[in-house]
């Protein structure tokens, strides 16, 4: 796909929840590098390299977002209406991975351009599973939107 | 314009007696001498009224008048004329549709005044707001002065000459206003507005007196008499207008509309075996301005009652046939009939007949032999009595419904609020639940993710370091935190099934249990279970709850099959009457009956966890599915022969279920 590893940035603030996610990825042997940030304002000032994360250099930009809906400060869906409004993040593939599978959760996200939804399983196994489909699909077969 | 009356009768004296009688009442009269001048008058000029004799020389009044019924101009009023030899051609006249039978000899006034009455009727629901003005003065240049000048300022007129006529007119017509000339031939001015006054029908009516200066007391005269207002005739016309104008914006509204006048037309029912005498009668009373029917048996009265409305009974006490008094007893046992008054006749001065006659129900009682001036005040004293009775109980029910309308507009706005705040706490709760059920959703679910994914690591990583019973004991933690998971799961449906709308619509019950086994047999492929179900089976239902219904219960028959040999799972519909009753039937571990009440509430397990794991939500999950589209469900099972779910959908109103029966096979 391209000649340097691309970057995944996963939007949890439940540190747990980081841990186990970095560790289905590994145990699912996606060997991409993982960037963590902890609300939906650090996730934005990720994308848009600006505030803390001013000096993030362009071949940085993540290919994929893993977005948690329940995030403190700017909520998920705030997240990616934001993206969706902006040149820079318009096409960047976004999955939403949270803990509910509330219809009105689901709705919202495809709605605002959510590319898929995936809640995370109480099953270790299963979210290894679906952390080793997540990598395959997003990072492996999808054709990623040209970098504007 | 001048309403049309056609006169159809063969008489010409009559003829010409009626038309001068119509005109002087500012009719228009068309004369015909038979049925087919009559008929040929009508199909030509648009009449107002039909005045029409029965015998007529080239046919039958009667049958003209059932041609008019069934012709174009069917509802005009049509009064029949003639002889009042039987009772017999009363009736039939009545019964085919007249709207007035008048015996002859006849009075002319009520012919007039009933004609009239008939006439407003057919008008009051096209009457127009305009005020009317009744002007009663012997002198015709003054009457026609005031009529000009009144008909300018747009008020409608009419006039009479004479107290007598102005009262009639009154009753008849109903003006807004009288203005009366205090001097009169006959009865004097403040005897007009007097009598007027005391008519619950009229009372209401404005009146002014006109007096003349040189009368001494005019005005304290004419508010004795009940006068709104007295005008000198000296005075400028624009005076009386003004007077005029004045009272009538102050007048209330009429309320008596409906009410029928003392002063207009009555019709009296003589019921006597002698004949003499009943025309003794009649003569007395048609004098006096009443019309009379004649009766000459109870029976006969009682037959002539059905389609005669009177306003008096005079009944004769000793008759052959039936007595007066049952005739009585009779006509006051019946709804209808009751309030007519009922004077007593009788030849004896007898004490004892006269207290039966009373006991009978009758209203008053009369000898015989009494001078008909008597039997005439009598009459108009029953008169007025049952239009006083009328009056009260208009009142009465009047103040009934009001107090019945502020009753129900009172409990209705109670209701109301009710129903309001109680909704209000109703989506208050819903709304909590839903944010409740929200934060469980999310929140609830990562400690046991936690739990489950470190327990995993620990085994995962130092999995070295733990001897047997440390690794038991992580592989019980973990199961304990999936089970919760599910629990949480199962209840989160539990509680919104209650909650979501209801939308119902056809769905192919068949293809949708062959999507949920389809999807049962991918998840364990290895199991052998024969399938069986019926095709084409359509319901109305919300298809997102009836789909989590089947996966219940269709997961159940899976799941309790999963020891059974030859598994076998069975879908289909059976008649049960009117509806239709579907199924969901195993060979699976089934139950004892025993229990079968506990099935469909939360939480209740009829099996050990470790023979057939699951939450116990998912046949109250089911039952609440089945309850919301208002049908039933049940089951009928015996341990270790498998149990059959069975469970109705009623159709919501105006749908329609259908079903074809095509027996349909799959093995899974």
């Amino acid at each position: 796909m391209s000649e340097h590893n691309p970057i995944i940035l996963l939007v949890e603030d439940n540190d747990d929840d980081v841990q186990l996610t970095l560790r289905a990825f590994e145990k699912s042997k996606v060997a991409n590098r993982i960037i963590v940030v902890r609300d939906g304002q650090e996730a934005l000032d990720y994308l848009y390299a600006r505030g803390p994360h001013a000096r993030r250099p362009d071949s940085e930009m993540p290919q994929v977002v893993l977005l948690d809906l329940k995030l403190p400060k700017v909520d998920g869906l705030e997240v990616l209406r934001h993206m969706r409004g902006q040149e820079a993040t318009r096409r960047l593939p976004v999955v939403v991975l949270t803990s509910s599978k509330e219809e009105r959760d689901i709705i919202a996200s495809y709605n605002l351009g959510a590319n898929s939804y995936v809640r995370k399983p109480v099953d270790f196994g299963q979210f290894v599973e679906a952390a080793a489909q997540l990598g395959l699909y997003w990072l492996v077969l999808n054709e990623a939107p040209p970098l504007p | 314009m001048k309403p049309l009356v056609l006169i159809v009768d063969d008489s010409l004296t009559v003829r010409m007696d009626l038309a001068e009688a119509f005109h002087s009442a500012d009719f228009e009269a068309l004369q015909c001498s038979s049925v087919k001048e009559a008929r040929k008058a009508l199909a030509g000029q648009s009449c107002d009224l039909v005045v029409l004799d029965i015998l007529l020389p080239d046919g039958d009044g009667f049958d003209f008048l059932r041609e008019i019924r069934s012709s174009k101009k069917s509802d005009i009023p049509v009064m029949l004329l003639s002889s009042e030899a039987e009772a017999r051609d009363r009736i039939k006249g009545l019964k085919k549709g007249a709207d007035e039978y008048v015996g002859k000899p006849y009075d002319r006034s009520y012919v007039v005044s009933r004609a009239r009455q008939l006439l407003r009727h057919g008008d009051q629901e096209a009457g127009g707001k305009r005020q009317t003005v009744l002007v009663i003065d012997d002198s015709s240049t003054f009457r026609s002065e005031l009529q000009q000048a009144l008909e300018k300022q747009d008020y409608g007129v009419m006039t009479a000459a004479s107290g007598e006529e102005g009262l009639r007119m009154a009753a008849d017509l109903r003006p807004s206003a009288v203005v009366v000339d205090g001097v009169l031939p006959g009865i004097d001015g403040a005897t007009v507005i007097r009598r007027i006054r005391l008519d619950t029908a009229l009372r209401q009516t404005l009146c002014v007196l006109l007096t003349g200066s040189e009368e001494q007391g005019a005005e304290l005269k004419a508010l004795e008499a009940g006068a709104d207002a007295f005008v000198r005739k000296e005075e400028d016309i624009p005076v009386v207008f003004a007077r005029l104008a004045a009272a009538l914006r102050k007048a209330p509204e009429s309320t008596s509309q409906s009410a029928v006048s003392l002063l207009g037309p009555k019709k009296i029912l003589a019921v006597d075996d002698s004949l003499t005498y009943l025309h003794e009668l009649t003569d007395a009373l048609r004098g006096e301005g009443y019309d009379v029917a004649m009766a000459k048996s109870g029976e006969e009265a009682l037959e002539l009652l059905a389609v005669q409305a009177v306003d008096c009974i005079l009944l004769d006490l000793l008759m052959p046939g039936l007595s007066g008094q049952e005739t009585c007893r009779r006509i006051k046992a019946a709804p209808f009939l009751r309030d007519i008054p009922v004077i007593m006749l009788t030849a004896m001065e007898d004490r004892n007949t006269m207290i039966e006659g009373l006991i009978a129900g009758a209203d008053d009682y009369i000898s015989k032999s009494s001078d008909l001036e008597i039997l005439r005040a009598r009459v108009r004293a029953q008169l007025r009595r049952r239009q006083f009775e009328g009056e009260n109980r208009r009142i009465r029910e009047q103040l009934l419904r009001v107090e019945l309308e502020a009753a129900e507009a009172r409990a209705a706005r109670e209701l109301a609020e009710t129903r309001a705040a109680l909704i209000a706490e109703l989506e208050r709760k819903n709304r909590e639940l839903e944010t409740f059920s929200y934060s469980v959703s999310h929140d609830l679910r990562a400690p046991l993710r936690s739990i489950d994914g470190f327990s995993q690591a620990l085994v995962e990583d130092y999995g070295k370091a733990l001897d047997e019973k440390a690794s038991d004991y992580l592989r019980r933690i973990r199961g304990a935190a999936q089970r919760m998971g599910e629990l949480i799961d199962d209840l989160l449906q539990l509680s919104r099934i209650g909650r979501m709308d209801l939308n119902r619509e056809s769905v192919d019950l068949s293809a949708m249990v062959t999507a949920i086994v389809k999807a049962l047999q991918e998840r364990a492929p290895e199991r052998q279970v024969e399938f069986r179900t019926q095709g084409g089976l359509v319901v109305e239902a919300d298809p997102r709850l009836l789909k989590i219904a089947l996966e219940n219960l269709l997961g159940n028959a899976w799941k309790f099959t999963g020891k059974t040999p030859r598994a076998m799972i069975e879908v289909g519909t059976e008649a049960n009457g009117r509806e239709s009753v579907y199924y969901v039937k195993d060979n699976g571990a089934g139950f004892d009956m025993e229990y079968a009440a506990k099935l469909f509430a939360p939480f209740q397990r009829l099996h050990k966890d470790t023979e057939f794991p699951g939450t116990g939500i998912g046949l109250a999950t089911v039952y609440r599915i089945v309850d919301r589209h208002g049908g039933r469900i049940w089951v009928e099972a015996s341990p270790g022969a498998g149990a059959t779910f069975r469970w109705t959908i009623p159709l919501s109103k105006g749908g329609e279920a259908y079903e074809r029966t095509q027996p349909h096979h799959s093995a899974g």
